[in-house]
């Protein structure tokens, strides 16, 4: 029986790869593959064949000193500490191995033992475990080290994890076959989590001076508390397993990897024995579990993300719709009822409190000066990311309806309606969040050492002016290229993966900086000519902001002419050419 | 309401819809029939304004559906085989967005009494992915029919339906041509068709072969008199070679 899966995972694997180099015959493959193997090659690949420039592989002086490596396999387990606290507490599920529709349909029914289909399982996540090695490997290989000693290190990092999660699964529906609800168990384990962080903040605090502002005055002397506080004392304890887990990754050479491995094999090992001998019937789960996978891949596919990630529940829309108006503006109101499954008004509200809250506490705390810089250059590469990424991440708009585009089709509105209509949601969305970090920003001005308020908030209102038009015409370009060229990104039909996928997006984030680039240089002129002007007559303060509308008319009659294309690309998108390829 | 001339569609060298011409009334329901392929849902999608012809004139209520688009689609309302909603939409939110880009001034009291007539009330709150296939075809039936359309496309209606729910559609499109609208059904469930449909437009390889009453058609492909069965004609009717070619047999 255990040939007929190996059988089953083996040809699952060479069928997807064999149609993987197939689709290369299509040249948007085949270009996509291209560009995707140099970016592989020319990031990690390089390293690992020992190209390296000047005899030694950029970010190396990034390795961490010898004399750190204890502070390093601490925080490393650290990490695996709360990522196992997590798996105790986040889910509520009981155990339940996620097989496809397919594997259940014929797995399920057949004269398979419950422990074969864990193998199966086990043996099937290790296929996604050695992919994972790979990409860590390659990454993790940039700073330098033993490339085998990495890939063995995290392979067992992920492998124990992974029979972890499974273990932590059986046992919790154990727990709820006892009588244990999900609510009692987490209560149970945060208990004992807050109990434990409870001792070793005693213990520091009774042992070590305490943690203030003026006996840390930078990173180093941080880390060194840190260090201290973790390799002695309850901590030390505490995370001992975990940094068994570790230590194969951390080592320096072959000798200090096979001392460090026989531990860390023995604890793969009881994990091991712990989900072999776990007898827990999962099958009922698994079903639910399978068909609740096959949607999310069909959401994800769909480019929903927001659909594959979780249960959807209905969410009250933002404004009430009158039956007349502009239709442009029920798109609106629809996209902002789907964007309100990720960002809800309660969400925002959270993030601002947190965010006033850490300020003003650290602030008081005597690190007011520092907290201004720390969160004014947080704001200002949130603000850039958001331009660069947020029309990447917010696809409530035609890369999320195409699939719908014949429903769209039949509407009695005009191309440039549905294009304006469906782009509106994400730049609210986008503006919102910059014009939040814009008011965080001009808060922090009065913390700032030698002060120049008139000049920091009207920096902040100009960018307050030109962020929305410029939104409206970054998300533009992706728009179009979803109808220009459907088939090279995500929508309804299929969602490439792989390298070819990789080159894909690549050559598309370099034509939307290229467009992008193009579009700005009119505006750029406009501000710069209105800034100088008036900058020799009212100064650089009073003149940003008219620069700023100047700009942002400029970008205005750019982003009226895009929505205008954007209609006409839709109305000549033709549905079932698309289909049918 | 409906009038076709000479309608072309083209994807390259496939001719998948060629010069079809036909009309359709007030309170007519016209059945469209033919094998796999034979070009039904790419004239209904024609015919909606969903692709453009490739040649020919479509015309809705008097506009038409190319140059004047706006006007022909605010008069029509087409249901494809599978229910297409917005997932993140619940059923009466779908109601309201719908009100908005046809302008539905009074779309609360329609809304309210389209529901109740579908029985999917008691679901005014619920996402589509909380609802059933039938119930999600009724919600799609809901938004169409929220502007009150006077020209109507279904694409197999009564896919994924429940007995009572295919003998309420049925009792619904009969309704909606009594009280006046131009219907069009195109299915392969030759005994709705049969059943429900005033006239019969036969296609096959995007070509028109027949179209009439049921009685002109029998007379047209029928061997003898009285042999009034759709099936038995559509079997002659598109049959490649023989006229009167019976099905293949069912396997033992």
């Amino acid at each position: 029986m255990v040939f007929a899966l190996l059988y089953l995972q083996y040809h699952t694997f060479r069928n997807r790869l064999v149609s993987r180099f197939k689709r290369l015959k299509q040249p948007k493959y085949l270009i996509g593959a291209i560009v995707g193997g140099l970016y592989f090659y020319w990031y990690f690949f390089r390293y690992l064949f020992g190209g390296f420039t000047n005899g030694r592989q950029p970010g190396a002086h990034l390795t961490f000193p010898t004399e750190h490596l204890q502070l390093l396999e601490l925080l490393g387990a650290l990490v695996l500490f709360i990522i196992v606290l997590l798996a105790w507490i986040i889910p509520h599920e009981r155990a339940a191995l996620t097989f496809t529709e397919a594997e259940v349909a014929f797995l399920f029914p057949a004269p398979v033992t419950r422990r074969m289909l864990i193998h199966f399982k086990l043996l099937r996540s290790q296929l996604r475990i050695f992919f994972s090695v790979l990409l860590l490997t390659l990454f993790s290989r940039r700073f330098g080290g033993n490339a085998w000693i990495h890939a063995l290190g995290w392979w067992l990092i992920l492998s124990t994890l992974n029979l972890h999660f499974l273990g932590s699964s059986f046992a919790r529906t154990i727990l709820l076959d006892r009588g244990i609800s999900n609510r009692l168990r987490r209560l149970l384990v945060l208990g004992l989590a807050v109990a434990m962080v409870a001792g070793v903040w005693i213990w520091a605090k009774q042992t070590m001076p305490g943690l203030n502002s003026a006996s840390i005055t930078d990173l180093g002397s941080a880390l060194d508390y840190l260090q201290r506080v973790l390799t002695a004392g309850p901590a030390l304890y505490f995370l001992y397993p975990f940094r068994l887990m570790v230590r194969p990754f951390l080592a320096l050479d072959a000798t200090a990897f096979l001392g460090a491995l026989v531990p860390a094999l023995l604890l793969f090992l009881l994990h091991y024995l712990w989900v072999f001998y776990s007898d827990v019937a999962f099958e009922e789960a698994s079903v639910e579990a399978s068909q609740k996978l096959a949607a999310r891949v069909a959401a994800a596919r769909a480019g929903n993300w927001q659909g594959a990630k979780k249960n959807r529940k209905a969410k009250r829309p933002w404004f009430n719709l009158a039956s007349s108006g502009p239709p442009a503006t029920a798109f609106l109101w629809k996209n902002l009822i789907g964007v309100g499954q990720a960002f809800s008004p309660r969400l925002w509200i959270a993030l601002i409190v947190v965010v006033v809250v850490l300020c003003f506490s650290l602030g008081n705390a005597g690190f007011h000066q520092h907290v201004s810089w720390v969160v004014g250059i947080f704001i200002a590469i949130a603000l850039a990311y958001s331009l660069l990424l947020g029309p990447q991440l917010l696809r409530l708009d035609f890369r999320h309806d195409l699939p719908l585009a014949d429903v769209l089709k039949t509407f009695p509105l005009r191309g440039w309606q549905i294009a304006l209509g469906e782009i509106l949601a994400p730049v609210a969305v986008l503006a919102a969040f910059q014009w939040l970090l814009l008011v965080v920003g001009a808060g922090l001005v009065y913390y700032l050492p030698g002060k120049r308020e008139a000049l920091f908030l009207a920096i902040a209102l100009g960018a307050a002016v030109l962020l929305p038009v410029l939104d409206l015409l970054l998300l533009l370009i992706p728009n179009a290229a979803v109808l220009l060229f459907p088939s090279w990104i995500p929508t309804g039909k299929d969602s490439p993966r792989g390298v070819e996928a990789t080159g894909q997006r690549l050559i598309f984030m370099l034509g939307q900086l290229l467009v992008l680039t193009l579009a700005l240089l009119p505006a750029g002129a406009a501000f710069t000519a209105v800034f100088f002007v008036l900058n020799f007559t009212v100064g650089a303060a009073t003149a940003i902001l008219p620069a700023s509308l100047a700009g942002t008319v400029v970008l205005a009659v750019e982003a009226g002419f895009g929505v205008m294309l954007l209609g006409k690309l839709f109305e000549r998108f033709n549905v079932a050419e698309e289909n049918a390829s | 309401m409906v009038q076709v001339e000479g309608l072309n569609k083209l994807y390259g060298e496939f001719t998948a819809v060629s010069e079809l011409t036909f009309s359709l009334q007030s309170g007519e329901v016209l059945g469209l029939v033919g094998p796999n392929g034979a070009g039904k849902t790419t004239t209904l999608r024609c015919l909606a304004g969903i692709i453009p012809p490739t040649r020919g004139t479509v015309q809705v209520g008097g506009h038409d559906i190319v140059r004047d688009a706006i006007a022909a689609k605010k008069q029509l309302a087409f249901f494809t085989d599978e229910p297409r909603l917005f997932d993140y939409l619940t059923v009466w939110q779908h109601l309201n967005f719908i009100a908005r880009i046809y302008q539905v001034a009074d779309y609360e009291r329609i809304g309210a009494a389209l529901l109740e007539e579908l029985e999917i009330a008691n679901k005014r709150d619920a996402l589509p992915g909380e609802l059933s296939r039938g119930m999600k075809q009724k919600l799609a039936i809901a938004c169409g029919l929220l502007h009150s359309p006077r020209v109507i496309y279904f694409d197999e209606p009564l896919t994924g339906l429940d007995p009572l729910g295919i003998r309420r559609m049925k009792d619904s499109i009969l309704k909606r041509a009594r009280d006046g609208a131009a219907i069009i059904i195109s299915s392969h469930l030759l005994h709705l068709v049969q059943e429900i449909c005033s006239r019969i437009l036969i296609l096959k390889n995007g070509q028109k072969i027949a179209d009439g009453t049921l009685a002109e058609i029998t007379q047209k492909f029928s061997e003898q008199p009285g042999d009034a069965n759709l099936e038995e004609i559509f079997f002659r009717a598109t049959s490649e070679t023989n006229a009167g070619a019976a099905p293949p047999p069912l396997p033992h």
